[in-house]
């Protein structure tokens, strides 16, 4: 197993655009969120859902990771899907037989990339939001407290933020190996995440709750809330178990397809 | 129809640091078929993809008949090549394959039905391309570069995964192919074949030609082609194993 | 050596074109990835559609809940119109005259708890801008009926509107007892001229309306009406008259019309769905009449609760433009994959030529998947949606054919787009990446779905500049100067225009595929 992790490694680090995608991911998640935060404008005072009594800082700093992990989804979809490219596929498994180390050592590798992007990305997201937030009407003069990883719920959601990433990457590499094809992987698991939410939003209900509590990326986030906890849809561990659950799923889905067929 | 003609004037081409083509110069002339021969990383690909216009050139020209191919109206008309037989989208049929070629050089679909059967491809021709073996796949490639029945023909490694029968049939063809007047400019790493085959030689190394000439000039002062081309590309192969490198030195 | 068929030069491009289209349809899983678009745009239309349902309460009272939408009456054009207001009348047959002098314009603001039903108890002084009150002619008290007024207003000044669309402004400035004005309708056949002035000598004629088909006997008389605030607080207008007279040419010159004033509230049973203050009244004290109202007679817009034949579109459509911008990116990116690519430019060496037929091919495939799609999908959700009980706007049939086509170029020109960024990257991943990114993403700042931003202002930003504003293709909402109202995204408002929306798009894809030709050019295939 060391061997094979020791190759996949070696593989995924001398691609180029390996480092890329990590430099862009973190990129992505700190620029979408600092963009969201500058332009955010609360109302003090008042009721209803515009103004402040509803908000999050902590999720709202995070906000970043919605778009980030896209790129953290195509990291770890090509991490498999290049190889069926040109046939590199065959020499792998030339390489390395048994099929089952060869995803796990993939899945190890493209994890442990995908937290190491996230640990920075999320740090970056957290400065960015108690530098800008308090100029958008969500700081101590607003009756809303610094963001500190000393506030036990906005550790978690930064902690919970990573794994998410790195859930996110386990998930898209399952996809990858059972599709084989860039294209049609990343369409899949671009649409499995995104797709969701915006179907949550246009149904109301029941139907609406449920789909947020299967759904991987809202079941996901709910680890980034602080706030308001009772009235999620699902609690924040519960929510990164189903999306656990989802990788583990596509993960072994993944493993059925490679042994089943041929390379 | 223009003159069937390549002819190649002082290339030069540049990947990063490596110099790939060093003022290289050949001719192919119509009635013979021309071999294209040279250690790994000669240029050879890289000369068959400037003559088709797919890559760019610092200096020098690559004609057809006295225009750049990309000058050529239906060029398929003019040159057909097979530069890599997995160049395919490996759902599509070889026949749908063959006919979108076909509309792109306004040929008639007849013609799609014919190429198929003059390379022997049949009832394969309906199947999806991604499950054809390498020597049926070579002989699709074939049939797209015979589609517009070209004066001129550039395969690059025709013979790779051919079974002995195919290698026979390919030997007829090419031969057939100069008997019937056209240019014909066929890379090989079966120096065995190249007697049989071509009536010409065009020996290459580091970008540069070191021979052209005929089979019997190349021969006549060695024992055999082979020993002709090591003693010709002995200063140009990047590596070489064992102690014939040492030796070199 | 045989000659096949001499090469010509023209048709070099449609030779191209046939080619691309030969290459597109033999792959038989993008043939059937095209046709399951479509399919899933029908789908997640009828599952939108039905999952939307409309109720109402008439009274604070749950067991007073009914399902269905309130009444949104019709305009003589066919548009959604509000028509609630109070009315005192007489009836007036053949040509004639009415005059009045407004001395006064007061109204009051509801200043309770927005989700409670105002009421008079706590209201605040204010007149809101399109507060309206003065002279109208109509031939009908139901709603939607044709009219014509002449009004003093708000903060507009003297206004002769007819039939909700039409608007014409008189004099300047506000109603008080030192500048008060003088109104005059004057009705000859068809035709209704709008006069004021503000010393009842020196009249200014404002301009003339013609009202179809107009009866003999009309109603001619005073009204007052008082529209919801942009806050959304509910309004109410008081107004006072004296002069007041009506000529009727058929009982001679100078001879007053006769009978009483008779007072009608107009729009305003429970089933009404405007926000009225108060109930309307008039109170007759010798030559002077005080005539109160709350409502407005203006085109509806979007808070009249309705939806529109496209609001069950939109899921769908996203759906299909990521299916398409995957196909659209395999589309050239698999010929880089299986170095594919050299057959082509080997077999047409124009590369601009093989990018150009590329686009017509995914363009014109994505173009017929977005319109057959809307086009069936359209009438499906408005069926579905009407039987849920929703209000849906009236478009014309021009309009629904807007949103048609405008799916289409929508999906086209995002598959086009991508088309180019997958020749500029050569790589699948990496061009649906941004593919998704730049073409979707925006899309879901719509209301609220990126999460808790609540900053409505970016969302507004992203659907101006981003290729997001493609989406404007699919309002229907109406919109009116006549109507002081927040038309935001949060409201259901595109920020630009539906074909303004569709350039920005528009342009996204012409850099896209620009910057694609000119690396084709420059690149080793």
């Amino acid at each position: 197993m060391s061997d094979a992790l020791r190759a996949e490694w070696t593989k995924l680090r001398t691609i180029a655009g390996t480092w890329w995608l990590m430099v862009g991911a973190v990129a992505v998640t700190v620029a979408a969120s600092a963009g969201i935060a500058a332009s955010t404008h609360v109302s003090p005072g008042g009721s209803g859902g515009a103004s402040g009594a509803g908000q999050d800082p902590t999720k709202l700093s995070l906000i970043g990771v919605d778009l980030g992990q896209a790129v953290v989804a195509v990291l770890a979809v090509l991490a498999v899907t290049e190889e069926y490219g040109a046939g590199m596929i065959r020499v792998t498994l030339a390489a390395i037989p048994r099929r089952g180390v060869m995803l796990g050592a993939k899945a190890v590798n493209i994890a442990g990339l995908a937290l190491v992007t996230g640990a920075p990305a999320v740090a970056g997201c957290l400065i960015a939001g108690r530098l800008l937030l308090p100029e958008a009407g969500l700081g101590p003069a607003h009756g809303y407290a610094l963001l500190s990883i000393a506030h036990g719920p906005t550790l978690r959601a930064a902690f919970g933020s990573v794994l998410y990433l790195g859930l996110i990457a386990l998930l898209s590499l399952g996809i990858g190996t059972v599709f084989r094809d860039p294209a049609v992987s990343a369409g899949i698991v671009l649409g499995l995440l995104y797709l969701p939410p915006l179907l949550a939003q246009l149904l109301s209900g029941p139907w609406r709750r449920h789909i947020q509590q299967i759904a991987p990326m809202t079941a996901g986030l709910a680890i980034q809330a602080t706030r308001n906890i009772r009235s999620l849809p699902i609690s924040p561990w519960a929510g990164l178990g189903v999306l656990a659950a989802w990788a583990a799923g596509m993960l072994l889905v993944g493993l059925a397809v490679l042994k089943a067929r041929d390379a | 129809m223009s003159e069937a003609r390549i002819e190649v004037d002082g290339l030069r081409k540049r990947f990063g640091q490596t110099l790939a083509l060093d003022g290289l110069s050949f001719t192919v002339a119509p009635g013979t078929v021309t071999g294209f021969v040279g250690p790994n990383g000669a240029g050879k690909s890289t000369t068959m993809r400037v003559i088709l216009g797919l890559d760019s050139i610092e200096e020098g020209t690559a004609l057809i008949g006295g225009r750049p191919y990309a000058r050529l109206t239906h060029p398929m008309r003019h040159v057909g090549s097979l530069l890599d037989a997995s160049a395919l989208q490996p759902s599509r049929s070889g026949r749908n394959h063959l006919l979108w070629i076909a509309h792109s050089q306004r040929l008639p679909v007849s013609r799609v039905d014919e190429v198929a059967e003059l390379v022997g491809l049949g009832k394969a021709a309906r199947r999806k391309a991604g499950g054809y073996s390498l020597g049926m796949r070579q002989r699709l490639g074939i049939a797209a570069a015979m589609l517009g029945d070209p004066p001129i023909l550039i395969m690059d490694e025709p013979f790779n995964g051919m079974d002995p029968e195919g290698i026979i049939w390919m030997r007829g063809f090419l031969r057939g192919l100069a008997a019937e007047g056209r240019a014909v400019l066929v890379s090989s790493h079966l120096l065995g074949e190249l007697p049989d085959v071509a009536d010409h030689v065009v020996v290459i190394g580091r970008g540069r030609v070191l021979a052209d000439a005929t089979i019997e000039e190349l021969t006549a002062g060695a024992s055999s082609l082979e020993d002709a081309y090591l003693r010709l590309t002995s200063g140009a192969v990047e590596y070489r194993s064992g102690t014939d490198g040492e030796q070199r030195r | 050596m045989s000659s096949l068929v001499e090469p010509s030069r023209s048709g070099g491009f449609r030779g191209a074109l046939l080619s691309e289209w030969t290459k597109f349809r033999t792959v038989r899983g993008w043939m059937i990835g095209v046709v399951l678009a479509a399919l899933m745009v029908v789908l997640f239309t009828f599952l939108q559609a039905n999952g939307m349902h409309t109720g109402y309460c008439t009274t604070p009272n749950p067991s007073s809940c009914v399902t269905g939408h309130q009444y949104v009456p019709t305009g003589p054009a066919g548009d959604a119109v509000a028509d609630t207001y109070e009315l005192v009348a007489k009836r007036l047959t053949g040509d004639g005259t009415i005059t009045a002098r407004i001395t006064s314009l007061a109204g009051r603001i509801w200043a309770g708890p927005a989700n409670e039903a105002p009421s008079l108890s706590d209201t605040r002084p204010g007149l809101t801008s399109w507060a309206k009150a003065g002279l109208l002619i109509t031939p009908s008290t139901k709603q939607g009926s044709s009219y014509a007024a002449v009004m003093a207003t708000g903060s507009h000044g003297v206004r002769l509107q007819y039939d909700y669309t039409h608007d014409r402004a008189g004099l300047p400035g506000s109603i008080s007892s030192t500048a008060p004005r003088w109104l005059r309708l004057t009705r000859t056949g068809d035709t209704i001229t709008g006069s004021d002035s503000s010393d009842g000598t020196n009249w200014r004629r404002i301009d003339s309306a013609h009202l179809a088909r107009l009866p003999t006997t009309v109603y001619v008389g005073l009204f007052a009406t008082s529209p919801t605030t942009s806050e959304g607080s509910a309004t109410q207008a008081m107004a006072s008259f004296d002069h007041i007279a009506i000529d009727s040419v058929a009982n001679g010159a100078g001879q007053a019309a006769p009978g009483a004033w008779h007072a009608t509230s107009i729009g305003t049973g429970p089933q009404d769905y405007y926000t009225r203050l108060g109930n309307g009244s008039y109170r007759q004290a010798r030559d002077s009449i005080v005539v109160t109202g709350s409502g407005d007679i203006a085109p509806a817009v979007a808070s009249a609760g309705g939806d529109t034949a496209s609001d069950s579109l939109l899921f769908g459509l996203v759906v299909a433009l990521i299916v398409l911008i995957v196909i659209g990116t395999m589309f050239i990116t698999s010929e880089y994959r299986r170095s594919l690519i050299r057959t082509t430019f080997a077999a047409t060496p124009d590369r601009g030529r093989v990018l150009a037929a590329k686009a017509v091919v995914i363009g014109g495939v994505a173009f017929a998947v977005g319109a057959v799609a809307a086009a069936v999908a359209i009438p499906l959700g408005e069926h579905v949606m009407s039987a849920n009980g929703n209000y849906i706007f009236p478009a014309d049939s021009l309009t629904v054919a807007r949103v048609i086509v405008g799916s289409g170029a929508l999906v086209a020109l995002t598959a086009v787009a991508v088309l180019g960024i997958g020749t500029i990257l050569r790589r699948s991943a990496g061009a649906i990446l941004v593919g998704v990114v730049v073409f979707v993403l925006p899309t879901f700042t719509g209301p609220g779905i990126i999460g808790p931003t609540s900053s409505g202002g970016a969302a507004m930003w992203l659907y101006r500049v981003t290729p997001a504003a493609g989406f404007s293709m699919l309002g229907l909402l109406p919109r009116s100067g006549l109507v002081s109202y927040p038309y935001t995204m949060a409201n259901g408002y595109y920020p630009l225009p539906p074909w303004a929306g569709l350039l920005v798009l528009g342009a996204y894809a012409a850099a896209a595929l620009f910057a694609a030709r000119v690396v084709l050019r420059r690149r080793d295939a």
